[in-house]
């Protein structure tokens, strides 16, 4: 239940409670459990707070842009610090408030903060024509802006540091970078957002959009880096694509999997975008492994790729998430995320010969998923919490997949895809008949 | 709690104030006690979103001879001592891995090594000029792409730091040019 449902269901305690639909303690219970913090600032307050920091900042950065050559040198410097200095005592004057301050307001100081400090770097770097490039520039904004996350909470500079340090990641994917200047800093500077995660002297859970942010970021980041790992060494130039791939694939492991607290793996899927977007990858390249060619490109490139440092921090975080996870009894995302470590299975028994026999990992891929589909569909009949529509989903595309990859006719494929289109939306009839028992069975 | 946030704060601000005015520090010493010289180059006119329109400065010399028994890769940290010419141009030479005891030089970073030669990446790039000039200056770039005179990058040089003065074409600075173009 988002905060708005919650704000909803506390509007309607006290009528309810009137009608007696409630007893009062039925509602002070409800009540307790659905407390909003309304210290968190609401979406349209950020959103509008936001925008005005926005356009101010943008302004000034235009201002700036114009060249203002007609005046000295210290005078457009001036110009630069001055905005930087009311933006900076803006702040301290929220901080001083505490409390007192309005959501809004601290999101509005903080960003404004951040832009002023850009476009004071920019316009001094104008100035005195400097070179460079923008991935600088921009790793240096948003280093300095970091602090005003943790001191003054801010979600938006929270997203413009987390989009800024995904982009530069993106940037630095050179050959022959040094590690400090490649995505390989990447790690860190995520880390760099620790104190304003929950849990830092900080209870309150990040709202979706910040989760959604850091997640898509941490995905560019972390596949970034697994592309500069696997440049190709010697003289020649380029990355080892199958390589990344895999790297691509335990990283979406590690983030499905990334340790939960217990409202947090109370909290339905959705609202929980590192597990969705890592099962989504791992399911469509489990589906992928299933044909011959791609297996033999995902052995190859494992192969490779075991010999690189990076992989092996990947596979020790993933060793210690998959400990936490099977503590916490998260057996599905547990089972999605293991078609990763498949290919680890397969290559001590191909390693030995000359050509990599790629059928055993396909074949591998194929009853794994498999599995997977039948257990989430029988879990639903056994009680326990399923996923019988995505379980029958993954099976009519793993059988799709596996008859497109056959030499059968394509009369037989043909049959066989009608076949299963009907059973799944037998399947489908047959949930929402025992869907709408269950409903009326509560009622 | 709060003596945290607002000492993390102040050392937010302190950063803030350093970061800039180191650079101006840099430089400012740079263009007061550097020696003036003049490179050959070419500049094209482009846009930087944050920082308005630049003309590119392009040295015409981007090439340097590798002296023997000096291994350089890409990426490599390297001084150069600036020789000028009887034409009044400075020319880069003798590459090395420290800085050289005497004379003007610079600090650069190596671009590809072949065949006894690096490229090398000049530590400025950009010309920054007023939104109204600029379209002059292409225009202006247009009609004498192919002059013979040339245009030239007025460059203090200070202990390896470089900081573009000025850019003139024939002895007369770029912007009074464009000024008088646009009046």
């Amino acid at each position: 239940m988002n905060t708005s449902h919650q704000r909803w269901l506390l509007e309607q305690l006290p009528q309810w409670e009137r009608e007696g639909i409630l007893t009062a303690d039925a509602a002070r219970t409800l009540r307790e459990r659905n407390a909003v913090d309304d210290s968190q600032p609401g979406v349209a307050q950020i959103v509008m707070g936001a925008l005005g920091a926005l356009l101010i900042g943008t302004g000034l950065i235009a201002v700036i842009g114009f060249n203002w050559d007609d005046f000295s040198r210290p005078v457009r410097l001036l110009f630069a610090f001055l905005p930087l200095l009311l933006t900076q005592l803006f702040s301290f004057r929220v901080l001083q408030r505490g409390a007192a301050s309005a959501p809004w307001v601290r999101e509005t100081a903080a960003l404004l903060q951040a832009l002023a400090t850009g476009a004071c770097i920019a316009l001094v770097s104008q100035i005195y024509n400097l070179g460079g490039d923008w991935p600088d520039f921009l790793f240096w904004w948003c280093m300095l802006s970091l602090p005003l996350v943790w001191v003054l909470r801010s979600h938006a500079v929270a997203i413009f540091y987390l989009i800024a340090i995904a982009i530069w990641s993106v940037n630095q994917v050179e050959q022959g970078k040094p590690w400090f200047d490649s995505p390989l800093l990447y790690p860190l500077l995520l880390l760099g957002l620790l104190p304003y995660w929950p849990g830092w002297k900080n209870p309150a859970a990040l709202s979706l959009s910040v989760r959604w942010v850091m997640t898509i970021s941490a995905i560019v980041g972390f596949c970034s880096a697994a592309v500069f790992v696997s440049a190709r060494s010697g003289d020649s130039y380029g990355y080892n694509d199958q390589s990344f791939l895999w790297l691509w694939t335990l990283t979406a492991a590690a983030l499905a999997l990334f340790p939960l607290s217990q409202s947090g793996m109370e909290e339905p899927t959705r609202r929980k975008p590192q597990v969705l977007l890592g099962s989504l990858w791992l399911l469509g390249y489990g589906v992928a492994a299933t044909f011959r060619d791609v297996s033999d490109d995902v052995l190859k490139g494992a192969a490779h790729a075991l010999q690189l440092p990076w992989c092996w921090g990947l596979l020790t975080a993933l060793g210690v998430f998959v400990l936490l996870a099977a503590a916490c009894k998260r057996w599905a995302v547990l089972a999605i995320a293991s078609v990763a470590l498949l290919p680890l299975i397969t290559i001590p028994f191909v390693e030995n010969k000359n050509a990599y026999d790629s059928a055993l990992l396909s074949w591998l891929v194929t009853l794994h998923l498999a599995a997977i589909g039948i257990t989430l569909i029988v879990l639903e009949f056994a009680g326990k919490k399923g996923a019988p529509r995505l379980g029958a989903s993954l099976l009519s595309v793993l059988i799709i997949a596996r008859m497109a990859d056959s030499h059968f006719s394509l009369l037989a494929k043909g049959f066989a895809f009608i076949g299963v289109g009907m059973a799944f939306l037998a399947f489908n009839i047959l949930m929402s008949r025992q869907l709408k028992k269950k409903q009326a069975a509560a009622v | 709690m709060k003596t945290l946030s607002f000492l993390i704060f102040g050392i937010a601000v302190l950063a803030q104030w350093a970061a800039p005015l180191s650079q101006i520090w840099t430089h400012e010493q740079v263009l007061a006690k550097g020696t003036l010289i003049k490179l050959k180059c070419s500049a094209p006119d482009p846009y930087d979103p944050l920082r308005g329109r630049y003309l590119a400065v392009r040295p015409t010399e981007s090439e340097v001879a590798v002296p023997a028994g000096l291994k350089l890769t890409r990426g490599m940290q390297v001084y150069a001592v600036l020789t000028t010419g009887t034409d009044g141009f400075a020319t880069l030479s003798s590459l090395s891995l420290t800085p050289p005891a005497s004379g003007d030089y610079l600090r650069l970073k190596t671009g590809y090594v072949y065949n006894d030669k690096a490229s090398i990446d000049w530590p400025f790039d950009r010309f920054y000029v007023n939104e109204k000039l600029a379209p002059e200056a292409d225009k202006w770039l247009a009609e004498n792409i192919r002059s013979a005179k040339g245009i030239s990058a007025e460059v203090r040089v200070l202990n390896g730091r470089a900081v573009l003065e000025d850019l003139s074409f024939d002895g007369k600075p770029f912007r009074e040019i464009l000024k008088a173009r646009v009046k």
